[in-house]
């Protein structure tokens, strides 16, 4: 097989883990920040549920959540679950990262002081629009590097959604090389999720630096 | 200014994300309830009312179904089901399993069987299997130049073997060769042979266990560096495995392979292949 053949095939691969990557991104964030309310909240049940939420998310590992959240569905319904891989795999990234976002969200939110606030309340801004308009601003700015850090680490685990059998690159990776005995495919897979880190590194920097007008 | 709107931009999206997340959970629930169609393929309904044939395999395991120079899914099997399609007018789909998850993949009903060089012999009654198509052995690889000659010289080695597979049943049950299984220094699981035979190849395993076609053909590939034992450890043979119970299908997936055997298709299929000594329809 030529170097060109295997290149097309792991791109079409590298497609799937984008729209992986993309979809994880898109749902993780905002579910995060609606987690990381829930997580400060003044309800001590929800506070509970949330807390426990996020440490079971963060305290197994993610392949294992993957193959709970595709095969769960038979084992307690005795559900079809054929067409419902793709699904699993962006259900189960999507709760796995937003835990890890919240925690993210929460420790920027808290670290604003609290003299932010009641100066927004003299000048009569509501609570709300002072979170939207005042807090929230200088939060975005604040967890951009941890951000930056979890985004990175999503594009490599992208490639744990071999487990579920999808063919996203690694997986088509690997089976080339099964096919080719060869590990070349292997080589070639480091450098795709190299490039692919090293867009969004420059993307997520490129932000920070547009954000950070008060320096 | 400008930065402030930037700014400003930034949360709108998230917000705006926000709403395609409400969005997307209400159609993955829609999805869920497509996959009511996909019910068909469970082992409930007939046969008759099949369009498709999803067929699991796994695709790292080459002669019997792997990826092609094309990036296509091939493979005796699976060239195999496709004549059993073409002769009943099924679409094929070819389903790549992780071979770990195989039995959550077949009950749960997203594959219609498991047809990649399965061995019956050992699981008889977890399947509900075809008639058998090709006689299997399990072998013992070793790099070229190695003291191993006989299964015996394998006493105090590393072997390896593929996790799940026939070869691991074949060392570890006691009617079969535990006896000999025990005396290794350690049976290493490996999850493809592309690690396992590099790892011999680079000596921390001394000895790979393996099906004979599979090893036929990774030595064709691979060269020089590898010879098979003369001994087998057993003998066996391979089947088409359904969910237990799912005999319709069964059946019917046995008058095709005996068609397809009386037309020629299954040995010049064998031939392309390079196994045409093991079929044993």
């Amino acid at each position: 097989m030529s170097l060109s053949t295997m290149l097309v095939q792991m791109g079409d691969g590298m497609l799937k883990s984008i729209s992986i990557f993309i979809w994880t991104l898109v749902l993780s964030l905002p579910l995060g920040l609606i987690v990381s309310f829930g997580r400060m909240s003044k309800n001590r049940i929800l506070r509970g549920i949330v807390t426990f939420y996020i440490s079971v998310m963060r305290g197994t590992p993610l392949m294992l959540q993957l193959l709970v959240v595709y095969f769960g569905p038979y084992y307690l319904f005795q559900a079809n679950i054929g067409a419902y891989r793709y699904t699993a795999i962006i259900f189960g990234f999507v709760v796995n990262y937003a835990a890890y976002f919240a925690e993210i969200f929460r420790s920027g939110i808290q670290s604003m002081p609290k003299g932010q606030y009641e100066a927004a309340d003299v000048l009569g801004y509501s609570r709300s629009q002072a979170f939207m308009k005042i807090i929230l601003p200088q939060v975005m700015k604040r967890i951009l590097p941890p951000v930056t850090n979890e985004t990175i680490t999503l594009v490599k685990d992208t490639s744990l959604a071999y487990a579920l059998a999808y063919s996203e690159m690694f997986s088509i990776a690997k089976q080339i090389a099964a096919a080719q005995t060869t590990f070349t495919p292997l080589i070639v897979a480091a450098v795709f999720y190299y490039i692919f880190n090293y867009v969004v590194a420059g993307i997520m920097s490129y932000i920070e630096k547009k954000l950070s007008y008060y320096r | 200014m400008k930065k402030k709107v930037f700014a400003v931009a930034l949360s709108l999206i998230m917000v705006l994300a926000l709403c395609t997340a409400c969005g997307n959970s209400s159609s993955s629930g829609s999805s869920s309830g497509s996959s009511d169609s996909s019910a068909a393929s469970d082992g409930g309904k007939s046969v008759a009312d099949m369009t498709t044939f999803t067929v699991g395999f796994d695709a790292e395991y080459p002669p019997f179904g792997y990826k092609d120079d094309n990036g296509d899914y091939t493979g005796f099997d699976l060239e195999l089901a496709q004549a059993v399609c073409d002769l009943e007018g099924w679409k094929l789909v070819k389903n790549p399993i992780d071979w770990d998850s195989k039995d959550m993949e077949l009950n749960s009903g997203s594959i219609d069987c498991i047809w990649n060089g399965f061995t019956i012999n050992g699981r008889e009654n977890d399947y509900t299997w075809s008639v058998p198509y090709c006689d299997n052995s399990q072998v013992v690889v070793v790099p070229a130049g190695s003291d191993i000659k006989k299964l015996s010289d394998l006493k105090g080695k590393v072997v390896g073997v593929q996790t799940a597979s026939a070869a691991y049943d074949v060392l570890t049950n006691k009617d079969q060769q535990k006896d000999l299984g025990d005396t290794f220094a350690q049976l290493q699981q490996f999850g493809d042979y592309n690690t396992a035979f590099t790892e011999l190849q680079a000596g921390s395993i001394d000895a790979l266990a393996i099906d004979v076609g599979v090893a036929n053909y990774q030595i064709k590939q691979r060269g020089d560096g590898f010879v098979k034992l003369d001994e087998a450890l057993n003998s066996e043979q391979y089947g088409v495995g359904f969910k237990k119970g799912n005999t319709a299908l069964r059946d019917e997936i046995n008058k095709d392979l005996k068609k397809l055997k009386e037309d020629g298709t299954v040995d010049k299929l064998a031939q392309k292949y390079d196994i045409a000594d093991m079929i044993c329809l």
